[in-house]
């Protein structure tokens, strides 16, 4: 009585009663990580940012076509993940488990295709000549005092958020074998996963749209 | 015992108010004084000010508005001070389609950013409008499909305002890389390149 008396008396304040957060451990441990982790990758961003501005030309090599179609296609595939997760999580909450392992195989089937364009779009950069440390000779002339901090800030960045998206996808596939004992985890992954999906809302745009090669649009 | 809590709770309150007021002193003073002269470092002070100002004034807002003191002008129906309590996850999280619809404006964001790309804006107002989109597009994400908006405000208020703040203490260094690019001598910048 005394114990839901306070209860009640707490709960008005911020809502939490005598259990502040009142989400599992592992739902509060997933959010902590998410936060260092948003540091990690802000801090990497700023990085990017910094090295940026300090040049006194940074290279701009993407043309709209098929560069930025083909990283649009890479969003795409990514935010589809998430709605896919969504759908797991829901269909976990409701008891309904064959239905979740499905979209979780769907979140991974997406999650590996996402990997696999990415790798092609690196091969292709690469193909190019470029190197962590050194731009292509070609972009050397064309953007004369470039900083060869390009390559490092953008294998850096991509590459970071690349193992993020194989760790989650690796993460799912646990959690989806073991999805009677695991219910739970269905939504702390999700977590996981949306968070690895938000950061890319960040790296597309600067990384991407910010380099778009505009005496170039279309292309070679 | 109940009138030392409330008298806890008012000189808080008052302790809370005067420190917003304080913080946007400051920000007014700068702006007054220095009229955006130093450029992005005064930007950011008042951004910071403003910033403190509003995480000391929440508390005292919340708790006018819950004792009725202040009507709230979100009204929203995300927590129920009593629905929270349930303990049951049954109503936690949006619909199918309500995330469906969330997914689709993720879309649509998307394609107006790539559609910036296209049209060749300037790069400082593209940089605006694109970190303008990508914080709405976070926001989505982390209230909807991270259902941080059924959660209870204590955990919202531990997470965000902690992050942004952090965040934004990082770009601190930022304005330095004016500074480096300005003071860079013009010409040696072949040698640079030998040495990557």
């Amino acid at each position: 009585m005394a114990e839901a008396h306070a209860e009640s008396l707490a709960v008005n304040d911020w809502s939490g009663g005598v259990h502040p957060y009142r989400v599992g451990h592992r739902k509060l441990g997933m959010w902590l990580f998410i936060m260092s982790d948003s540091l990690t990758f802000g801090a990497l961003l700023i990085v990017y940012s910094y090295a940026r501005a300090s040049s006194v030309n940074w290279p701009t090599p993407f043309p709209f076509s098929p560069s930025i179609v083909f990283s649009s296609m890479m969003t795409l595939v990514l935010l589809s993940s998430s709605l896919t997760m969504v759908f797991a999580v829901s269909a976990a909450k409701r008891g309904k488990l064959g239905s979740a392992r499905k979209w979780l195989l769907a979140t991974m089937v997406l999650g590996l295709t996402f990997i696999v364009l990415h790798l092609m779009e690196w091969q292709h950069l690469m193909g190019e000549g470029l190197q962590p440390f050194e731009l292509p000779a070609e972009w050397a002339e064309k953007w004369p005092g470039a900083s060869p901090l390009f390559g490092s800030t953008f294998f850096g960045i991509t590459g970071l958020h690349m193992f993020h998206v194989l760790t989650g996808v690796c993460y799912l596939g646990v959690v989806m074998a073991r999805i009677k004992k695991m219910k739970e985890d269905v939504e702390v992954s999700g977590l996981y996963w949306h968070f690895v999906d938000l950061v890319w809302m960040f790296v597309f745009p600067l990384i991407y749209l910010l380099s778009v090669d505009y005496h170039n649009l279309l292309g070679k | 015992m109940v009138d030392s809590k409330e008298r806890e709770i008012g000189t808080l309150n008052i302790v809370m108010l005067a420190l917003a007021v304080l913080a946007v002193g400051v920000a007014a003073w700068n702006v007054i004084s220095d009229g955006f002269r130093a450029g992005t470092d005064d930007l950011f002070l008042v951004l910071v000010c403003l910033m403190l100002a509003l995480l000391f004034a929440v508390p005292t807002l919340m708790w006018a508005q819950a004792n009725g003191k202040l009507t709230n002008p979100f009204a929203d129906e995300a927590i129920p001070a009593g629905a929270a309590d349930t303990g049951t996850h049954e109503a936690h999280g949006g619909s199918d389609k309500q995330n469906t619809i969330i997914w689709v404006s993720l879309l649509a964001l998307t394609a107006f950013e790539v559609l910036l790309a296209y049209i060749q804006v300037p790069i400082t107002l593209m940089l605006i409008v694109l970190m303008g989109a990508s914080i709405i597009k976070a926001a989505l994400i982390v209230a909807y499909f991270m259902h941080l908006k059924f959660e209870r405000l204590s955990l919202i208020l531990t997470i965000v305002p902690t992050l942004v703040v952090l965040l934004c203490l990082f770009a601190i260094f930022f304005p330095d890389s004016f500074r480096l690019r300005d003071m860079r001598p013009q010409e040696p910048v072949h040698q640079v390149e030998h040495e990557g």
